[in-house]
């Protein structure tokens, strides 16, 4: 999460628009599912990759940090696809590969794969507040925008008051014993629950003192050759679209 | 921007508040800010600091007497508020309960755009803002990233973006290493400077001293004592009884009078530092500056 946001607000690509941007990820989206073919598939998410690693000069180890948690949700979901529980074997209940489902599994876990790299490369190239700003030009529900932005923002003040929390317990010996680890989560999940409804009072009143009285709203970045980079991110994404298209 | 250093621009009146819990708030409480000035609230954890700067601000309402801004009575109905908000700014103690936007830039631009202002006007006063308290340069960062100081300088900026006629800072220097405070106290000099009126909450007595107009001494919700900043040092009892301090200059200048090492009469000293350019070139400089 720290590493998706560290390169999002320093990456090659911060200061080109979050529409063109988007409109390549979503091409990207577009043209992963438009193939036809698991190869087709796998080349896109390639391709996207490499787009990414280039635009946003993320080292290949680094991208593959960030996408572990969800490669592994992948895997996870691949294998529970190919394999099946056969209860009633002549050894007892035992897992089996079904072989028929191969091409179907291959298939959407190369277009899942895709769709990951397409994501990436939103994520790595845009900061969150970018995305959100982006999505209130496209019209979504300022109340939706709201609880992201404020998601977004408490996820680090929370991480932060978990973190000196938890170690005010370990301190305190609260972790030594598994039955006193598990008492002393509740414990921090209680205290936890508590500064949440505290903290969102404060906030609602700093947001008062300001005079809000709606939505949450922000001077919205400007970006250079906003223009240019929507053409190119159309031309490229149309390309990816065509691609999946023709290939198969 | 010269203006008239009588005038009342803020006055809290006879105002009682208490909590749903039924804790006292404030009882009876009064304050009246001059315009221009610069005042210090002083009182014990739980004395109603806070309570009286919610009153200011109209985000709590009094259950008696009455919280006046250029001698009329608050309206707190949603224009009044507005109005009202836009001219009082109020900087809350803990920054991470001020600033909710991802960004440095966008958070500033909170408040002006509140204020329905055009984009071009809000640029300009997010980024007048950002300069007056030196943090230009990390407009574009995230607000996690920054420091506990930094992030105290961007609730700052936040509230001068609205371009308020009064600020309100509760606890400002709380938690800042000295040079950051050095740092958060020439900010809001050079805003005093520019005829801003401030109202500051704070535990640190050497630092009212040094800095204040006016002292108010608030405890249980009432204020006890209003004095001039030159008084500190003749309200050792007050402040003592009180739970506070005397601060630490107010107790050495008269000492250091009494054995002559300077004449009686002469204008004290509002701080250490300044006692010790008194004293130059004399070796006790340097160890009162320590």
């Amino acid at each position: 999460m720290m590493m998706l946001e560290r390169y999002a607000y320093a990456n090659r690509w911060r200061r080109v628009s979050p529409a063109a941007k988007g409109l390549f990820a979503l091409c990207g989206l577009t043209a992963v599912f438009a193939a036809g073919s698991p190869r087709v598939a796998c080349c896109l998410a390639a391709v996207l990759a490499a787009v990414t690693l280039a635009g946003t000069g993320v080292s290949l180890k680094n991208y593959l940090r960030v996408a572990a948690p969800a490669l592994g949700f992948l895997a996870t979901s691949a294998a529970t696809l190919l394999f099946s529980l056969r209860l009633d074997g002549p050894a007892g209940p035992a897992l089996h590969l079904v072989p028929s489902e191969l091409p179907q599994v291959a298939f959407a876990c190369t277009r899942s794969l895709g769709g990951l790299t397409a994501m990436l490369f939103l994520a790595l190239t845009t900061p969150m507040n970018d995305i959100v700003a982006l999505l209130r030009r496209l019209k979504t529900p300022e109340t939706l925008l709201d609880i992201m932005t404020l998601c977004y923002r408490t996820i680090f003040v929370f991480s932060e008051a978990v973190h000196d929390m938890r170690t005010a317990q370990a301190a305190r010996l609260g972790y030594a014993t598994p039955g006193r680890a598990l008492r002393s989560l509740g414990a921090l999940a209680a205290n936890l629950t508590l500064q949440v409804w505290q903290r969102s009072q404060s906030l609602h009143q700093a947001a008062l003192a300001r005079n809000n009285d709606g939505p949450l709203r922000f001077l919205e970045p400007e970006y250079p050759r906003a223009r240019a980079s929507l053409a190119t991110a159309a031309l490229s994404g149309a390309s990816l679209i065509a691609l999946a298209m023709v290939s198969t | 921007m010269k203006q008239d250093s009588g005038e009342i621009v803020l006055e809290v009146r006879d105002v009682g508040f208490r909590y749903p819990d039924g804790s006292v708030g404030l009882d009876r409480c009064s304050l009246a800010l001059r315009r221009g000035s610069r005042t210090v609230v002083l009182g014990p954890n739980g004395a109603g600091k806070t309570t009286l700067f919610l009153h200011c601000n109209g985000l709590l309402r009094p259950g008696g007497g009455q919280v006046l801004f250029e001698g009329l009575p608050l309206d707190y109905g949603r224009r009044g508020l507005r109005e009202l908000r836009s001219r009082v700014g109020l900087v809350f103690q803990n920054p991470d309960s001020q600033l909710f936007s991802a960004t440095v830039r966008e958070d500033v631009s909170f408040g002006p755009v509140n204020l329905g202002l055009e984009r071009q006007a809000v640029r300009e006063r997010v980024e007048e803002a950002l300069e007056s308290v030196g943090m230009t340069e990390c407009a574009d960062k995230p607000v996690h990233n920054l420091s506990y100081g930094q992030k105290k300088r961007v609730c700052i900026a936040g509230v001068l973006a609205m371009r308020p006629r009064v600020m309100i800072l509760d606890e400002p220097t709380a938690g800042l290493d000295l040079r950051m405070q050095h740092e958060l106290m020439e900010v809001l000099q050079r805003l005093h400077a520019e005829g801003m009126t401030i109202l500051m909450a704070t535990h640190d007595l050497d630092l009212a001293y040094a800095w204040a107009d006016e002292a108010c001494l608030i405890d249980n919700g009432r204020v006890v004592g209003k004095f001039s900043a030159d008084e500190f040092p003749h309200k050792a009892g007050m402040l003592e009884r009180h739970g506070l301090a005397v601060p630490q200059v107010a107790r050495l200048y008269p000492l250091l009078v009494a054995r002559g090492v300077f004449p009686p009469g002469a204008p004290a000293p509002r701080s250490c530092a300044e006692l010790a350019r008194m004293l130059e070139p004399d070796e006790l400089a340097g160890a009162l500056c320590r």
